[in-house]
């Protein structure tokens, strides 16, 4: 069981690795801004295609050994350990093939002095919000009424709990692991939950302020790529964050009451989150993947385009870090991969993010 | 569709503030709309919000947009209504160092009205 997950982990980050040059906006490769008219430039098809294949060549390998680890005289815990790790270095591999052609794509843009001469513009549309269909922030307090009764419920049977609580299961779902009860202890759950479904609420919010950018080559393609990926990533946020409030229901309640929530409950919710998580993400990159990238396959205007984007390569480090502190938004669209990234230059990002996660790292130290 | 240059010599609050008005001359927005939030304009754009707000500012003068607690920035200036005097007159102090330029370059009276027809259409027909 533990195999057949982590291989099928394994299997999408090396799909999704490998797919991401051509799932990406036309426009922008290797974390290079390029002139529309130039995305069927050989040279950039090349340096696709290589690292297409680089790519996949590496996720062989990795999913041969990974195989081949199964069927030797190996632990468990040895195989979901390599499990664990070989998909970061899947990861690392595809990532320094990036930097490669990040850096071979620059260097073919200087030389061939593109975007030069250019009348380069920003686009905005006044009326696009009216077609924003992001789900509203408020839905993520929702779930915060479970999380409520949850509190509630604890204090309530608070007296009658045993004086050690369990703090740590096994993956067999047996408690491995206790803690003398206190307020503290007991709530430690319902208090994270909380700090997780406010972070999401943070998170719908700030993207539904950032900005819709559009493209001025390629105008109608790319509004639809935009509110594809907005109306997408917040119904995937939304899911993801009704999945957590489950999770830590069952947790909490089988804290509670120790036999209420039978084993295979506690096997099974898991396994339904990683179904649903892959599931989730796989949607969410056909839909936006399919808009204004390699995959819409709209024969390219040849004539030369009197106007260009604006060429946006200095506030994107690396072609992968967003830092524009003239940017109110929060989050832009990534320029490798599918999703969101934060703009480093606005502190509200921080707040959003990082706080929440620092007070949820706090509260699993100390317990 | 509002469209700037950032690297133009004209600075981008005039840009996007000229941008709105056109975009009311051609009818694609009319009086009673609302504009976008200065924050999400300015992110969508991926400028900064102090110049979208200059340029609203700008069009408040102007008596174009009215800032509207809760609702926004909202269109006021009706092309179907007459023009009020003190908007007239502001109005042709605006233009007179401009008129007063294409004299001193010896344009003559058709030549101008000729310009001033061209630049109309030239408004309207922007896709």
């Amino acid at each position: 069981m533990e195999f057949t997950i982590l291989f099928i982990t394994i299997l999408f980050i090396s799909l999704i690795q490998i797919a991401a040059p051509f799932l990406v906006k036309r426009t922008v490769v290797f974390g290079v801004a390029i002139p529309y008219e130039q995305t069927n430039h050989p040279k950039v098809k090349q340096f696709k295609r290589r690292y297409a294949i680089s790519t996949c060549f590496i996720a062989l390998i990795v999913l041969l050994r990974f195989f081949i680890l199964k069927q030797g005289s190996i632990t468990e815990t040895k195989l979901v350990l390599s499990g664990v790790v070989l998909p970061f270095v899947l990861i690392l591999a595809s990532l320094s093939l990036y930097f490669y052609f990040h850096y071979k794509t620059t260097k073919v843009k200087k030389s061939q002095h593109w975007f030069e001469g250019v009348k380069q513009v920003r686009v905005a549309d006044l009326s696009v919000r009216l077609k924003d269909e992001m789900l509203p922030s408020v839905v993520h307090f929702i779930p915060v009424i479970l999380t409520i009764s949850i509190v509630g419920l604890t204090i309530h049977v608070f007296d009658q709990l045993p004086n050690q609580v369990p703090t740590h299961w096994g993956p067999n779902g047996q408690p491995d692991d206790f803690t003398t009860k206190s307020w503290m202890t007991v709530l430690n759950l319902p208090i994270m939950l909380f700090v997780i479904q406010i972070m999401f609420f943070g998170i719908n919010a700030a993207t539904k302020n950032s900005g819709i950018k559009l493209s001025a080559t390629n105008i109608n393609s790319a509004k639809r790529r935009q509110l594809n990926l907005r109306k997408y990533s917040s119904w995937f946020l939304l899911v993801v964050n009704i999945l957590m409030t489950m999770l830590f229901s069952f947790m909490q309640l089988n804290l509670l009451y120790e036999n209420l929530v039978s084993n295979s409950m506690l096997w099974i919710t898991p396994l339904i989150f990683f179904i649903l998580i892959l599931g989730g993400s796989l949607i969410l990159a056909i839909k936006v993947g399919s808009a204004d990238s390699d995959l819409e396959g709209k024969v390219i205007i040849e004539e030369t385009n009197q106007i260009e984007d604006v060429d946006e390569d200095q506030n994107w480090k690396g072609g992968l870090i967003y830092f524009n502190p003239n940017d109110p938004s929060v989050f832009v669209e990534k320029r490798f991969g599918i999703g969101f990234t934060l703009n480093f230059a606005n502190p509200r990002g921080y707040f959003i993010i990082f706080l929440p996660i620092v007070i949820i790292l706090l509260m699993s130290f100390t317990m | 569709m509002l469209t700037v240059e950032p690297t133009s010599s004209i600075p981008i609050y005039i840009q996007l503030r000229n941008q709105v008005m056109e975009a009311i001359a051609r009818g694609e927005l009319s009086t009673g709309d609302t504009l976008p939030s200065v924050r999400a304009l300015a992110a969508d754009l991926g400028v900064n919000m102090h110049t979208v707000n200059k340029s609203y500012h700008e069009l408040v003068s102007k008596e174009i947009i009215e800032i509207v607690p809760k609702k926004g920035a909202v269109i006021i200036a009706n092309n179907k209504e007459n023009i009020s005097e003190e908007r007239l007159e502001s109005l042709s102090n605006e233009l007179k160092p401009l008129v007063t330029e294409a004299l001193v370059h010896g344009i003559n009276e058709i030549k101008l009205h000729d310009l001033v027809s061209k630049i109309m259409k030239n408004i309207k027909e922007v896709e």
